[in-house]
């Protein structure tokens, strides 16, 4: 026994030594991941400055550039090799909601496999998006979300650098330049504007731009992300996301919450099918359990909530929630696509005995009820959509023409050549895009991005599972000259995670921290780093 | 009897060939760093989902077993179903391949007629001006970046003089009765035009530059001499005499280049906006889209291997002197 105690002590001092001995050991140097210059300039520009600034604190930093494919593949399924990594948040309708992104990307729930790559684990940030879901009055749930970005800039799990500036133009000769619809976080493009759109002469098409070829036309398969733009036209959703980020009612008449966990959707009652058969409120019920069958893995989540649902009346439906859910307007009713049983009963009844499932099914001519209707898909080329004259919104324009335009100088040359006359996608200079749209009858519209760009802190890895050791990285970086440098002016400086294209529930009490490398120190200070006489970075003493 | 027993063996080594090729396309996309996966990262993908994509795609099942169900399916001429596209991959080759033929063949017929006619010229006339300023110029068009030059071209003709439409391979909105009809109209050619000419540019220095060191050989030949002393003119001698025993390596030049542009035009396509195999190709490897870019390859081997296939054939046939060996 005695000897035993005695061995333990040994143990203890020479473990507390060895504590000591780490104690004035130096910050390792570490690696900073981003990609190509020729694929993402403005994030091989951030890496540039933000290693510049960080050896400045006596830290060794090496920027690494790998290919998005390889990045992505390290940063998600290699949780612990890797420190620093650009990344980005691309903005969709959807996000119009904060919960997706303020859940998904932080809750300790999803840092094994799921969004939260970065692995930050805080109990306290748990509980207030967790709230945040269940909470129903608007003005409680928004001092949640404002709690939750506090947090976030206190422990800078992300270093947050720019909200991009989206860039769109169109002919101002061919539509009316008045009759473009400004969405909140998207810019003009986007699906009120594809409605709304008013030709004022004898081109009476909507002739624009993508630079990836769409890759599939399938209500059931979020695909690429320029796929959404066709298939958002083509099936109608019970709600829409409208200009100002707000669920409204579209393909419903009207919805009413009877209490925290049922709501009442009524449906319009005159709505058709692009092959001619009613919509009725059977195909609703279909398109909700279609998309929680598991023949359609990538919509399962967004109808997860729900615990049955329940025909009230020919055109009422009633929806029992299983808990109280914040986000089920924008995230599950104005998501899901509406699609016809007549044609996909059979369909999903094969998919059942078979291997695949309804993300490879690729309809020969798809059938919605949307305002557009499918014409042809000629791949890698181009999609025409007709106008659905006797949808309830009917479009302004003939057409929807979507060309695939590989090359970004191109783009302007056709938009100043009229062979274009929208440019949805533009991801070149875009000052050269306002030179062009100065020469001619061209207007330019530019737009925060509910998206956002940033750097991630492998908060698994020490030294980044220091709050205090983020924070003064990240806040070490002037997001100014970030913003002029790397993004030439054309982004706004970011801090949280809830876009400022959000004006509801951005917290502006985050914005414009302050910055530099006197900032960073004294973080460092007061957490207890020293810096040895080489000036390298010294962890803190008592480390923890 | 000979001739089949040499026919069946070639045959063989054909299909030998093509095996081997299947076999590293299999591998490489395999061993390359990146995840078929990676594309579909999205906040609310998990780890359910993962799984539920990696049996769609097959990867769950091990290499060999993979291996096996891909050579079977390839035999059978089933190429697979694409991650990204969730297509059938021959569905997909097909709806660009034709494209991709065109351009390549309609560049390579132009660039080779005009390359022939221009090297024997150059041959022929050895050492004077015309030779002088050719040689270089040859040189710069096959030297020059092809990007650089489509964009030459398309700020030019397209954004400068409007002459021709600056991408893809219609108008917008443009419908055709017949695929056939589509290639024939006029609209598909003014498309066409930048794109063929900037491939040709490139394309023209081989054939010239082959035709004039080969007729630089021949004018040497014993019967040339006898040619010119029965008091024939120059351009007689030049194209009935001297070209045609000329020709041969510049024809399987063409047969090869056939293989070889198939495949390349991923700048032209990129530029033009060129609906074709090129692009197809890099978005499927970037995506690691393993059966698209295996099945692409694949079909760009096999051009390949038939092409030189039949190289061997016609050298064979125009010049009894070539033996089995």
């Amino acid at each position: 026994m005695r000897r035993l105690s005695i061995r333990s002590l040994l143990i203890g001092l020479a473990l507390s030594a060895l504590a000591m001995s780490l104690a004035q050991e130096p910050v390792r140097s570490f690696t900073l991941l981003t990609r190509p210059q020729a694929a993402a300039p403005y994030e091989f520009q951030s890496a540039q400055i933000i290693a510049q600034t960080w050896r400045k604190l006596g830290l060794d930093v090496n920027v690494q550039v790998m290919p998005w494919e390889q990045m992505s593949d390290v940063v998600w399924y290699q949780r612990d090799a890797w420190d620093v990594s650009g990344w980005q948040m691309v903005g969709r309708p959807e996000r119009s909601d904060p919960d997706e992104i303020v859940y998904n990307l932080f809750h300790s729930s999803t840092a094994e496999d799921g969004y939260n790559f970065v692995g930050y684990i805080n109990p306290e940030y748990d509980a207030v998006v967790e709230a945040q879901r269940g909470e129903t009055d608007p003005e409680k749930r928004r001092a949640e979300i404002f709690e939750a970005q506090e947090i976030l800039a206190r422990d800078q799990p992300y270093m947050m650098t720019a909200y991009p500036l989206n860039a769109h133009a169109f002919r101002a000769d061919v539509f009316d330049p008045d009759s473009a619809v400004l969405q909140s976080g998207l810019g003009i493009r986007n699906f009120w504007t594809n409605i709304s759109l008013q030709p004022i002469g004898n081109q009476r098409d909507i002739v624009t731009n993508s630079a990836d070829p769409v890759q599939a036309i399938n209500p059931l398969y979020i695909s690429g992300g320029v796929d959404s733009w066709v298939y958002e036209l083509i099936w109608d959703r019970l709600l829409r996301i409208d200009e100002n980020g707000l669920p409204t009612p579209w393909a419903a008449e009207s919805y009413e919450w009877l209490d925290d966990v049922t709501i009442d959707v009524t449906v319009k009652n005159d709505m058709k099918w692009h092959d001619g058969e009613p919509l009725t409120l059977d195909d609703v019920v279909f398109s909700y359990e279609t998309a929680g069958s598991g023949e359609a893995p990538m919509y399962a989540p967004f109808v997860k909530g729900i615990e049955s649902m329940e025909k009230v009346g020919d055109w009422t439906l009633r929806f029992h929630l299983k808990e109280p859910n914040a986000p089920f307007l924008t995230a599950t009713l104005a998501k899901i696509n509406l699609i016809p049983r007549h044609i996909w009963e059979p369909v999903i009844e094969d998919l059942k005995n078979s291997p695949q499932n309804a993300e490879s099914y690729q309809e020969e001519v798809p059938v919605g009820s949307g305002p557009f209707r499918f014409d042809r898909w000629i791949m890698n080329q181009e999609i025409v959509l007709v106008a659905n004259k006797d949808h309830f919104s009917p479009p302004k324009v003939d057409r929807f023409i979507l060309r695939n335009i590989a090359n970004t100088e191109a783009v302007l040359g056709m938009l100043r050549s009229g062979e274009l006359n929208f440019v949805s996608e533009y991801a070149g200079d875009i000052g050269l895009l306002e030179e062009v749209a100065q020469s001619g009858p061209i207007k330019l519209v530019l737009a925060e991005d509910i998206g956002f760009r940033m750097f991630t802190f492998n908060n698994r890895r020490a030294p980044f599972d220091s709050a205090d050791f983020r924070r003064a990285l990240s806040y070490s970086v002037s997001r100014d000259v970030l913003v002029q440098a790397a993004f030439s002016g054309y982004a706004t400086p970011a801090n949280s995670v809830v876009s400022i294209a959000l004006p509801f529930w951005h917290n502006p009490a985050v914005d414009n921290p302050a910055t530099g490398e006197d900032v960073a120190r004294a973080i460092l200070e007061e957490a207890g780093y020293t810096w040895d006489s080489k000036g390298r970075l010294l962890y803190p003493a008592t480390r923890n | 009897m000979s001739t089949l027993v040499e026919l069946a063996r070639r045959a063989l080594q054909l299909l030998l060939v093509l095996w081997a090729i299947a076999t590293i396309l299999f591998l490489i996309f395999r061993l390359m760093p990146g995840n078929p996966l990676a594309a579909y990262i999205e906040p609310t993908f998990s780890l359910e989902q993962q799984q539920e994509l990696l049996q769609t795609f097959g990867l769950d099942k091990s290499l060999p077993e993979q291996y096996v169900i891909y050579l079977r399916n390839l035999v059978r001429g089933d190429l697979g179903v694409s991650f990204t596209y969730r297509r059938p991959v021959r569905d997909v080759i097909a709806s660009v391949f034709p494209n991709t033929v065109v351009l390549t063949i309609s560049a390579l017929l132009v660039s080779y007629l005009i390359g022939t006619v221009w090297g024997a010229l150059m041959g022929w006339f050895r050492g004077r001006r015309f030779e002088k300023v050719s040689v270089p110029l040859v040189l710069i068009g096959r030297a020059a970046p092809e990007f650089w030059v489509g964009m030459i071209l398309l700020a030019v003709f397209s954004f400068g003089l409007g002459w021709f439409p600056s991408g893809g391979a219609n108008t917008a909105g443009a419908q055709f009765g017949s695929e056939l009809e589509r290639f024939l109209s006029l609209d598909f050619w003014t498309h066409l035009f930048l794109p063929a000419l900037s491939l040709g540019l490139y394309l023209f220095g081989m054939p010239a530059l082959l035709m004039r060191s080969s007729v630089l050989e021949v004018v040497k030949e014993d019967y040339v001499t006898v040619a010119r002393s029965k008091g024939l003119s120059d351009s007689r001698v030049l194209f009935k005499h001297v070209s045609r025993n000329a020709m041969f390596p510049v024809v399987t030049a063409f047969a090869l280049g056939i293989g070889y542009s198939i495949g390349g035009n991923v700048v032209i396509e990129t530029v033009f906006s060129w609906p074709g195999l090129g692009r197809l190709l890099v978005r499927a490897v970037s995506a690691s889209d393993y059966p698209l870019a295996q099945g692409a390859f694949f079909l760009i081997a096999l051009v390949i291997v038939i092409m030189n296939f039949l190289a061997d054939l016609t050298y064979r046939l125009l010049d009894p002197r070539v033996k089995n060996g």
